[in-house]
């Protein structure tokens, strides 16, 4: 345990030396937000590039808050799983390059707490800039829109973070188990890519599919009711993350001892 | 100016975190040894691309060690 906090340690001090605790979190905030203000200004925008021709009857109807929020959420599923692949991807097979990982795990470092103690470290990451990112669209949300309960946001903020996880441990794996950081970016962005794409039509089917939570947490926003499935998703997305996990450090290990 | 002056409550924040983006970016890439591809188009970019300038730096613009 004293080890595994050691090397998590590492891990929080190299993030924030390389800056990961400013520009994720500031990436966030302006992800979520843009969203927000520039439906409340859409007008005026319209008003300024020239303003629709005369006699145009177009009621562009004013978003609802639930609305709103659920489009800035919805940020974080495309440009925020990019950022996140884009800034994890590296975590473990950048490591190996630099000749980093050879060098800590000469010492008796496990290969577990080596690999999940980088895991802890991004999943620390990616929680708290979700929460200050999506703490702060709710605020302009409210301010600009309408309040939404809090304990609404709430819920829809645990189904976000648990799908983000996914895609992080997934790109942990994948750093893992593959030589270069590039590939192993562009990986799991095809498998999460592919993961939604199937999910969106056979939705009826892979009702507890991972991706599924964010569809969840939006229509929880909407109806204010927790959807059916939420729970057992919410559970099979935690065994996938588990068995990911443990494949990585299972892969990594193999890897180590044969080169 | 009327307009500005009435939306600063809300606007002033968002400009505040993109100033700090910025100037942590351009920090960095004083301190940092090398970069992917030359120095100067790195000012360029963060200075003048909006939002996305800075971001890319951290993304794509630190060489590793």
């Amino acid at each position: 345990m004293n080890q595994w906090s050691t090397l998590f340690q590492k891990e929080l001090i190299e993030m924030w030396r390389n800056f990961k605790w400013v520009w994720v979190p500031i990436t966030f905030i302006l992800l979520g937000v843009s969203e927000p203000v520039s439906s409340y200004y859409l007008p005026q925008i319209i008003d300024s590039l020239g303003g629709l021709p005369e006699g145009t009857v177009i009621e562009i109807p004013p978003p609802t808050a639930s609305e709103v929020l659920i489009q800035g959420l919805s940020q974080y599923t495309t440009i925020g799983v990019l950022i996140i692949v884009l800034s994890t991807m590296a975590i473990i097979a950048g490591e190996r390059k630099s000749g980093v990982a050879a060098m800590i795990l000469v010492k008796p470092v496990s290969y577990f707490s080596f690999i999940t103690a980088k895991w802890a470290g991004g999943f620390l990451l990616l929680w708290v800039s979700l929460l200050i990112g999506s703490i702060a669209t709710w605020y302009y949300t409210g301010i600009l829109f309408d309040w939404i309960p809090i304990d609404l946001f709430f819920q829809s903020y645990l189904l976000y973070g648990l799908w983000l996880t996914v895609v992080l441990t997934l790109t942990v794996f994948f750093s893992a188990s593959l030589l270069t950081p590039g590939i192993a970016g562009f990986t799991s962005l095809a498998v999460v890519f592919v993961f939604t794409l199937v999910t969106g039509p056979l939705s009826n089917w892979l009702e507890w599919s991972p991706s599924q939570l964010t569809n969840y947490a939006n229509e929880l926003l909407l109806s204010s009711a927790i959807p059916d499935d939420t729970l057992p998703a919410s559970l099979l997305t935690l065994a996938c993350i588990i068995i990911l996990l443990w494949l990585s450090v299972f892969i990594f290990r193999k890897k180590e001892l044969a080169s | 100016m009327d307009v500005l002056v009435n939306n600063l409550p809300i606007l002033a924040p968002i400009f505040i975190i993109q100033l700090i983006l910025i100037i942590v970016a351009i920090i960095d890439l004083i301190r940092i040894e090398t970069t992917n591809g030359p120095k100067w188009l790195w000012v360029l970019i963060i200075l003048f691309i909006n939002i996305l300038g800075p971001i890319l730096y951290f993304v794509i613009g630190r060489k590793r060690y």
